[in-house]
């Protein structure tokens, strides 16, 4: 695996005249801006599948006199960062898709083509998207600049006999509709599932219910009313995706955070994880219809609500993390009682899930499940427990250690069967490790300054921030103005990432295994609608 | 030999349910609060935590200090690292009738047990997990009478989160002309009742009430379960709201998030 | 009036109806078919009750040379069968009036017309036949017309097969029975079933099962037993809905008659083996009827595979009825028998019934396939109305007819439990056990005909139906819905009536054993044991007794002291309870509702989604999969192609999924024995190799062989010579 110089050497050599190298060795970033935009593909797939780097997501910008789409890539191994840039002027309209080499640029494309009118030449199913073709006229791009919200408003819809796609052939398959308003108190969301009577032949979640916009909210922002959307799209990652844009920020204005800040940051984004976790494992004991499980389960998640609302005052951990540090200093003494009662809360975990092991009627609707192969992993670059599940995928915490996690130990569990019973196990023993890290922290919280002040002004330039957040590695893309306004927010959620699989898992399955295998994967709507 | 594992283990935990709206319940960390204006405080303070309020919660106006909780998302810019913060009050008794609306009232038989249909119309998260909170043993709302129910035809309230987002607006829509009279609307949390952090646009609505006409509010973000529970007893007419909002519902059409 | 003079009446009105036929211009026969028709109808009706109740008579036509003298007559249980018949011909003739409107001009009325009164002929000339060959012309003359009838719409190019297999099985079938007459005959004097009753009475061991084996097979190709059916679901969606109408309704049961009288009248079973062998095939029928009936998706082939369960449903009471009638409990005997023909009578109505209501959706909407229909029921809700009493009906749900008749089926079957013999009870368990089974999958499969047909969104995009549904099918519809209601809740009437023939057969009357007398002024009230009498008039079992004529109104079976009553059920009472309890609950919630609730209309709830499209809901197939998936092993589906089209690695644009199913009957049967036979006949084939010599020396061994037979006595030559004849002809033929 080479490093990240020798990336940029080997393409410059592959690449002659349409590749130019560029490095930046202190965040280390490097970027490789390709002016010839055929050659994409293959740069694209050189990296992926020649050099092991993996693919973060697509960020799409509308510059003055040309688009700037860049590609992120980074690898398990080395720390650091490829850009692939292309800047092809404002007019060319026609990228070639680089989907056919690396299915997991297929939704970012989707994405931009459905929000900035960008076409890619050889994706096979662009259109209908982000913003549903029986509710918006095709090719509005809201994110351009020229977008005049009153015309798209007084425009008829596009498509009043709007079906969905339906891909099964066979007599008598039909097609079995699922919300997008459903079951007691779910996210909104819809499925269709094609099928024949007994078992789904095919799963086709329809997403963005929950489309708000915020990329093009945070545009002309300031940072702090930004930080507010960045925290706020999706509430129950609030610190991990808070402390993804701060990272940004702080790149941006290169500034460092006090010590004390970071430990404090690690300890709130670790009670984040243990209680999003044990949200997931509540439902996934109330999907099979294990009544005392799924209340055992509830009182562990309440327990760490509670302990994060006694700790900060808010449940959620709302409005902590603030470019530079922390908005409040949190007591040694509340924290240690935190970590006390988190252990208490795993203590318990421990004993549920002992007692799970030895219901058989609960693993049989779990082993075996909803299986996820390691291929179809690695080829839709998954990230998050989902991915660990399937025996693929890295944490950024280790593969990019950000934050102060460098120096912490703790472990990666990682399963290899992928079914909804490796998923289980994955998260328990990430509970286990979040505590792990929580009890590594009094260590290092001496006290002093929790914020690092200073002013958005005057830094102009681009940034990325990432963290691993419960659900997996989230992303988040800034470029700021000098006049301290956010100029392009890019947000790449693992929710994104992760519903582009959902439907491998949920076919071939009967429709009784259709809520359990929804349950294990987790997954939030919000964060991939944002 | 499994189910009586499970049995056992259920009668060992024993019973952990909060004794609210019997006894008040204070257990740490249970509600995040909400700020109250209890003295005058100057112009210039007022002013000042009106601008740092980023929803326009917090108002000035010729030197009067206006607080509309509806806006409150909990961000704590008002109270942290701020030299006279606000005063914060404890407590989650925060469910009011709307303005216009009247208390309600059930015909007879109805009000023992309500059930509730729950429709996320691009809520963040938050709200709708305290919303599964409910359902917790330590809230426990089944003891009393309250049901989610998977079919508006068999739901008395309409339970809404989210700032109803342009593409969550028509299946809204549907969702309460599929329930039968009497129904309630109840609009749970910052955005469901100003649209929260995420400014009004074409693609995110600014509250409930632009779409639905809306009977019980909700303020929080997120309201914690035992405010939920109070919202639901309110309408349910086992309680009263706290204070009658007197801000109408029509102003708030525009967002504050500069 | 004598049954004679109605006769008379009835071959004159079907004579003149028929030449009328050729007479009259094509718009004008259709009233003939109605008018002349019901008359005739009416006429073999009347026929037919007065037979039942006992005015029978005999009457004998001229002798023909060599083949005796043509005898009729109508006895009790050939005048059950002609006036269920009728019942089914009334309101086919009625039902054509309108129905065939749809046909003027595309085919000719002519034909029809004279097929008709043809068929209405054969049918009473093949029910009061009192010899051998009045019976079989009759039965020759039936299939004939039959098959011209199920060919009639077929145009030129469509496939000729159905109707051609209906003939060749039948004709197969035919000569099984002619087999079973003649070796019957050639035990008795002469040719009538009387000199036949008298011989049938001593015949041996194993002639008596030949003849049994021979006439169960020949009959049992008729109503469509397996596993000689493969006929019926492929013939009777081809014809047109008042044919299949009256093929399913009322030719079906004359293989019911058939079996009933050789075997029952003269020459009576005396081991249980026959009825055995009856009992296992009327179940395995029924079951594998109905479980292709659920799978189809044509409603007229699943209302055929329907009728492939009723007739084993009839099948196996009447197996059950011969074995308790050869164990000498002709009791019980009777019971099954009330109970067969109870169900057949029922099955005639509402299998006529189901069949308008198929031909009315398929005249209005150009589509019986059921995946492309749906929401009917605003279109065609007279139509929908009666095929949902029909549907009831036929799912045996009270207070519809069904019920009465498979209950009491279901309920003689576990009177097996008096008898002594341990293998008879076992079979009668497991026989028992799989009518249950069939009962339940019938209302999964009316079910799923009535939803996906009349209840839901209609699939076929606003379709507007072509064609008005006419007064007179719908009259024909509803006198049927009223005979189905009529005949759930008056069942012990009809015990009554039924009474008549079974006690020719068995002997004894099972009116005792079924209606009670509770009603104080019929005969035998007195000799009720005062305790069981005192608690049945608490329950009310004399209700009526003032306005109604007859016994009682409870169905009830009387055992010993230790068990009095070993079952019982009044649909009449039931009846009266239900509406009572309906419209005092409707009272009840108007005085508690009030007026403050209103009602609203809104569209059906589909989590948001609106509209609902037709292609997401359930399809008819998706319906029944469950049942193909539990049945699996007797469908055997072969998966044909299961295949993805992809762009790329991860894109799928299409998926394809094909099975492939061969009937179990073709696949574990015919099949098979059409591959054997085929194997032989390619080996004999190799005789025929063309050299003049051989054929030479093949007819000059004939010849040696015919000498040596003729020096063996007389009757092994009766037995050996036809066959040798056979041969030398089949030979011969193949020469030339």
């Amino acid at each position: 695996m080479p490093s990240l110089i020798e990336t940029v050497t080997q393409a410059e050599q592959k690449w002659p005249g349409q590749v130019q190298g560029w490095l930046d060795r202190r965040k280390p970033v490097s970027e490789l801006r390709c002016n010839a935009l055929e050659v994409l593909p293959k740069l694209a797939r050189w990296l992926v599948i020649d050099l092991d780097y993996r693919l973060a997501g697509l960020i799409a910008e509308e510059q003055a006199e040309a688009w700037e789409i860049r590609y992120l890539f980074y690898q398990e191994r080395h720390e650091g960062w490829t850009h692939l840039i292309v800047r092809p002027p404002l007019k060319v309209k026609n990228l070639p898709s680089i989907t056919p080499e690396i299915h997991a640029a297929d939704w970012h494309e989707r994405e931009i083509e459905d929000l900035f009118g960008i076409t890619f030449e050889g994706h096979p199913l662009l259109g209908d998207f982000v913003l549903h073709n029986d509710l918006w006229r095709e090719a509005i791009a809201p994110m351009r600049r020229a977008f005049d919200p009153q015309a798209a408003l007084t425009e008829p819809a596009a498509d009043l006999e709007w079906r969905p796609r339906r891909i099964v052939e066979g007599p008598g398959a039909f097609v079995m509709p699922v919300g997008p308003v459903f079951s007691g108190a779910t996210e909104s969301v819809q499925f269709f599932l094609e099928t024949v009577g007994e078992d789904v032949i095919r799963a086709f979640p329809r997403l963005f219910y929950k489309f708000r916009g915020v990329e093009k909210m945070a545009e002309g922002k300031s940072v702090d009313n930004c930080l507010l959307l960045a925290e706020r799209f999706t509430a129950t990652s609030a610190v991990a995706h808070s402390w993804a844009f701060c990272q940004a920020v702080e790149t941006i204005c290169r500034v460092r955070i006090p010590k004390r800040a970071q430990s404090l940051r690690i300890l709130l984004a670790e009670l984040e994880r243990l209680r999003h976790h044990l949200g997931v494992v509540h439902d996934i004991c109330e999907s099979t219809g294990l009544a005392v499980a799924a209340s055992e389960a509830a009182i562990l998640e309440e327990d760490v609500l509670r302990i994060c609302g006694a700790l900060t005052g808010h449940r959620y951990l709302f409005g902590l993390l603030v470019p530079g540090g922390l908005s409040a200093d949190i007591e040694n003494s509340a924290c240690l009682k935190a970590i006390e009662d988190a252990q208490e809360v795993l203590r318990r975990l421990a004993e549920l899930e002992r007692m799970l092991r030895y219901s058989s009627s609960f693993l049989d609707r779990l082993e075996g499940v909803g299986i996820l192969s390691p291929e179809k992993a690695r080829g839709f670059g998954l990230v998050g427990p989902v991915a660990r599940a399937s025996g693929f995928g890295d944490d950024l915490r280790q593969t990019q250690p950000y934050g102060g996690y460098g120096a912490m130990s703790f472990e990666v569990p990682t399963e290899s069967e992928g079914d909804g019973f490796a998923r289980l196990r994955i998260l328990i023993a990430e509970c286990v490790q979040a505590v792990r890290l929580m009890a590594q922290l009094p260590s290092s919280m001496e006290p002093g300054a929790v914020r690092e002040d200073f002013h958005y002004e005057g830094h102009e330039g681009v940034g990325l921030g990432w963290t691993e957040a419960p659900r997996g590695a989230a992303f988040h893309w800034l470029r700021l103005g000098a006049d301290g306004l956010v100029k392009r927010l890019r947000l790449i959620t693992p929710s994104f990432v992760n519903w582009h699989s959902f439907h491998l898992a949920a076919e071939k399955f009967a429709f009784q295994d259709f809520p359990i295998i929804l349950a294990t994967f987790g997954l939030s709507v919000a964060e991939n609608d944002r | 030999m499994e189910i009586k594992q499970w049995v056992l283990q259920g009668l060992r935990t024993g019973i952990m349910t909060t004794r609210y709206p019997a006894a008040k319940e204070s257990a740490p960390g249970v509600s995040p609060g909400l700020p109250a204006l209890v003295s005058e405080m100057s112009a210039e303070e007022g002013s000042r935590l009106a601008t740092l309020c980023p929803t326009g919660a917090l108002e000035a106006e010729n030197g009067q200090v206006h607080l509309d909780v509806r806006r409150c998302v909990h961000c704590f810019r008002c109270v942290r690292g701020v030299g006279t913060p606000v005063h914060w009050e404890a407590g989650y008794e925060w469910a009011r009738v709307a303005a216009g609306a009247k208390q309600p009232v059930w015909p007879k038989g109805f009000s023992k047990s309500l059930h509730i249909r729950v429709v996320d119309a691009g809520d963040c998260g938050a709200c709708l997990s305290e919303v599964k909170q409910l359902n917790n043993p330590y809230y426990n709302m089944h003891r009393l009478g309250f049901f989610l129910t998977p079919t508006p035809r068999n739901a008395d309230i309409l339970l809404v989160v989210g700032p109803v987002t342009e593409q969550m607006r028509k299946p809204l829509l549907e969702t309460y002309e599929a329930m039968p009279t009497p129904k309630l609307v109840m609009a749970v949390g910052a955005c469901a009742l100003s649209g929260g952090v995420f400014s009004p646009s074409i693609f995110s609505g600014a509250g409930v009430a632009g779409t639905l006409p809306v009977d019980i509010e909700v303020p929080g973000a997120p309201p914690p379960p035992l405010a939920i529970l109070h919202g639901l007893l309110v309408a349910a007419g086992r309680k009263t709201s706290a204070v009658r909002s007197v801000v109408p519902v029509q102003q708030m059409e525009t967002g504050k998030l500069a | 009036m004598s049954p004679q003079v109605f006769l008379g009446v009835f071959y004159a009105l079907c004579a003149s109806g028929l030449v009328a036929g050729f007479v009259l211009s094509d718009r004008s026969i259709l009233p003939l078919i109605g008018c002349v028709g019901s008359a005739a109808s009416v006429t073999m009706f009347v026929v037919g009750t007065l037979g039942i109740l006992g005015n029978t008579f005999s009457y004998r036509l001229s002798a023909l040379p060599q083949v005796g003298a043509f005898t009729f007559s109508v006895d009790p249980l050939s005048g059950l069968f002609l006036s269920v018949s009728a019942l089914v011909f009334l309101p086919v003739s009625v039902y054509s009036v309108g129905y065939l409107k749809h046909y003027l001009g595309l085919f000719s009325m002519r034909s029809f017309c004279a097929c008709y009164f043809g068929l209405l002929i054969s049918v009473v000339l093949l029910l009061t036949a009192s010899d051998v060959v009045g019976f079989l012309t009759g039965w020759e003359l039936m299939s004939i017309i039959g098959y011209l009838l199920v060919n009639y719409q077929r145009r030129g190019e469509e496939d000729p097969r159905p109707g051609y297999m209906m003939l060749t099985m039948g004709e197969v079938g035919f000569l099984a029975v002619t087999l079973a007459f003649l070796i019957l005959a050639s035990r008795s004097s002469g040719l009538t079933f009387s000199s036949l009753r008298t011989a049938g009475v001593s015949v041996s061991f194993p002639i008596r099962w030949a003849v049994f084996l021979l006439s169960f097979f020949g009959f049992g190709v008729k109503t469509g037993l397996v596993p000689f059916n493969r006929w019926l679901p492929k013939a009777h969606p081809v014809a047109p809905a008042n044919v299949s109408a009256f093929l399913s309704g009322a030719l079906l049961n004359l293989g019911v008659y058939g079996i009933a009288r050789l075997n029952l009248d003269l020459a009576p079973v005396t081991t249980p083996g026959p009825g055995l062998v009856v009992l296992v095939i009327g179940t395995l029928s029924a079951l594998v009827g109905i479980l292709y009936a659920n799978r189809e998706n044509d409603m007229k082939t699943m209302l055929a595979e329907s009728s492939i369960e009723n007739m084993g449903i009839i099948t196996a009471g009447l197996g059950a009825g011969m074995v308790f009638y050869s164990l000498n409990v002709p009791s019980l005997a009777g019971i099954a028998l009330v109970a067969t023909l109870y169900h057949m009578t029922n099955h005639s109505v509402y299998k006529s019934l189901l069949f308008f209501g198929a031909g009315s959706v398929d005249a209005a909407m150009g589509t019986r396939d059921m995946n492309r229909l749906g929401g009917l029921i605003k279109i065609l809700p007279w139509t929908a109305a009666f095929f949902l009493v029909g549907a009831l009906s036929i799912s045996a749900l009270p207070p519809f007819s069904g019920f009465v008749s498979e209950w009491l089926t279901l309920q003689t079957l576990l009177q097996s439990a008096t008898l002594h013999s341990s293998g008879v009870k076992v079979v009668f368990a497991l026989c028992g056990a799989t009518l249950a089974l069939t009962a339940a999958l019938a209302v999964t499969c009316f079910v799923k005909t009535y939803a996906m047909s009349f209840l839901g969104i209609s699939r076929s995009n606003g379709h507007r139906p072509q064609a008005r549904t006419y007064r007179s099918m719908k009259l024909a519809m509803g006198f049927l819905a009223i005979l189905c209601f009529a005949l759930g809740v008056l069942p012990t009437y009809f015990i009554a009536l039924l009474d008549h023939p079974v006690r020719e057969l068995v002997g004894t009357t099972s009116i005792e054993a079924l209606v009670p007398p509770f009603f104080p002024a019929s005969a035998g009230h007195e000799s009720l044991p005062s305790t069981f009498s005192a608690e049945f008039h608490d329950l009310g079992a004399q209700v009526g007794s003032r306005v109604l004529p007859g016994r009682g109104l409870v169905v009830l079976h009387r055992g010993g002291t230790a068990n009095p009553v070993v079952f019982a059920m009044s649909t009449s009472y039931a009846i009266v309870v239900l509406a009572g309890l309906l419209v005092s609950v409707y009272l009840l919630a108007r005085r508690w509702a009030g007026h403050k609730s209103r009602c609203f209309r809104k569209p059906v709830w589909a989590g948001g989604l609106q509209p609902l499209l037709p292609e997401l809901t359930y399809t008819a197939t998706g319906f029944s999969n469950p049942v193909g998936v539990t049945f699996n092993a007797i469908f055997h589906p072969t998966e044909v192609e299961d295949s993805s089209e992809m762009v790329g690695q991860h894109f799928r644009m299409a998926i394809r999924r094909l099975v492939e199913e061969i009937h179990v009957v073709d696949r574990l049967l015919l099949q098979p024995v059409n591959t054997r036979i085929r194997e032989v006949a390619n080996r004999l084939a190799s005789m025929h190799h063309g050299r003049l010599n051989s054929y030479a020396a093949y007819i000059l061994a004939t010849f040696l062989a015919v000498l040596l037979v003729a020096r063996i006595p007389a009757s092994q030559q009766f037995t050996i010579s036809p066959a040798l004849i056979i041969i030398v002809v089949l030979l011969v033929d193949r020469l030339l």
